[in-house]
């Protein structure tokens, strides 16, 4: 019984010292919006109107901030995405932790539109080693219409979650239109 | 790894303290419980494992506690534990973490070893038991970044809270008397908040009592004790009545 004791004794020592706890943060801290593209496309025979996730061959996408001197909005210096190909048709943006909008513009080939997120912000403790994030609520999203179409928010919560939270449609042969003169 | 040296050093340190105490308690004449009773005395204890471990572990966390135990028929025992405790740490990020509070821990314990026939009498215990735990602790968080990111700008908070959290443990325990009414034992708890949830904007590093606030915890104890005896008078007459039936 003695011998039993002991060896527990031991053994509840060393359990203890490998219960040392790690000092490096293990949870995601990467809270951005996703956006997805969506193509839509009208079936002439059925009247259906079907949407596909497609890529682009080439999107610009750059933050625009609000100068509260002048009032107007100018273009922050870091590109988020700079002339990239997108093959997987969605992209990420991080919102303003210190303001209740965001505004981006995007450039897809030629056509330019602005998209504005309204949004409220949260500090989220997470721990000692992690620290803070801030995550969002989405309230409401506009978009200039110049080659998309429609805006349908999906999930409302923007957190460390990667998942979709806004759907931008655009109509394939507008975007495609020639421009003329 | 110069703390699991430490830890290894100060383990086979302890051992040696249990091995000796071991030898000395077959010089011991046990002055045996009466298990008919159900008052057997209560003991007092302080836990010197939390002091030693704070220091030598590291000197961001700290705890001294303290017991007392009543022996109910030398099979039950109900204790009522106290103690105080406290954090100092700043994390890599450069985040400060500080709090200071005392902590009660209730409960009861069993004595699972049985008296086998033709053994010698003994006050020596093997326990297992639960304890409920209770703290109501302030703690301090500062130098908290709300991060940088792309639109630029950054905000530093701090935040100040005063959270009550309760917790079961299960305990399991070796007491040994090592001279006349003097106790040494160890035990190990396995802790769990009863609510992991925080209602506040943060969350404690450390609660007073639990330790490191993982939602489970691994506590060791090692606890010198001493029994008082309210029925001296009673245990005499046993002690008499042993020595009697030995001589005859």
């Amino acid at each position: 019984m003695k011998k039993y004791i002991f060896i527990l004794f031991i053994v509840s020592l060393f359990f203890n010292a490998s219960c040392v706890t790690d000092e490096t943060c293990i949870q995601s801290k990467y809270v951005k919006l996703t956006a997805g593209f969506y193509q839509t496309t009208l079936n002439d025979s059925t009247k259906i109107i079907s949407t596909t996730q497609t890529g682009f061959d080439s999107i610009t996408v750059q933050g625009m901030k609000l100068d509260t001197l002048t009032g107007a909005y100018h273009l922050v210096d870091s590109i988020l995405y700079n002339n990239n190909k997108l093959k997987l048709g969605s992209i990420n943006l991080p919102l303003n932790n210190f303001a209740f909008q965001s505004k981006f513009k995007l450039t897809l080939n030629t056509k330019v539109d602005t998209l504005t997120i309204y949004h409220q912000h949260f500090n989220d403790y997470l721990s000692l080693e992690c620290g803070c994030i801030v995550t969002h609520s989405i309230d409401t999203v506009t978009v200039t219409k110049h080659f998309i179409d429609s805006v349908q928010i999906r999930i409302h919560d923007v957190n460390a979650l990667n998942v979709e939270n806004i759907r931008l449609y655009y109509n394939y042969l507008t975007f495609h239109k020639p421009i003329s003169n | 790894m110069r703390r699991i040296f430490v830890y290894i050093i100060s383990s086979l340190l302890l051992c040696l303290v249990v091995s000796t105490t071991y030898a000395q308690k077959k010089k011991q004449i046990a002055i045996p419980t009466d298990s008919t009773r159900w008052m057997n005395g209560f003991t007092v204890h302080l836990d010197v494992a939390s002091l030693v471990m704070s220091s030598m572990l590291n000197n961001e966390t700290y705890s001294t506690e303290g017991g007392i135990q009543l022996d109910l028929k030398h099979k039950f025992f109900p204790t009522f534990e106290i103690g105080v405790a406290g954090a100092n740490k700043v994390s890599t990020d450069n985040i400060g973490y500080k709090t200071n509070g005392m902590f009660e821990r209730i409960g009861v314990d069993f004595n699972l070893r049985k008296k086998k026939k033709d053994s010698k009498p003994t006050n020596n215990l093997f326990t297992a038991g639960l304890r409920i735990g209770m703290s109501n602790f302030k703690y301090n968080l500062t130098n908290v970044v709300i991060p940088y990111n792309y639109w630029g700008g950054s905000e530093i908070k701090n935040y100040s809270e005063t959270p009550t959290k309760i917790w079961y443990e299960i305990v399991v325990g070796v007491q040994v008397e090592v001279l006349k009414n003097f106790y040494m034992g160890w035990s190990i708890r396995d802790k769990n908040l009863i609510s992991s949830e925080f209602s506040g904007e943060s969350a404690p590093w450390f609660i007073p009592g639990f330790g490191i606030n993982n939602g489970t915890n691994w506590g060791f104890n090692y606890t010198i004790g001493y029994h008082f005896w309210p029925q001296k008078k009673v245990l005499k007459n046993n002690k008499t009545l042993l020595i009697q039936q030995k001589n005859n």
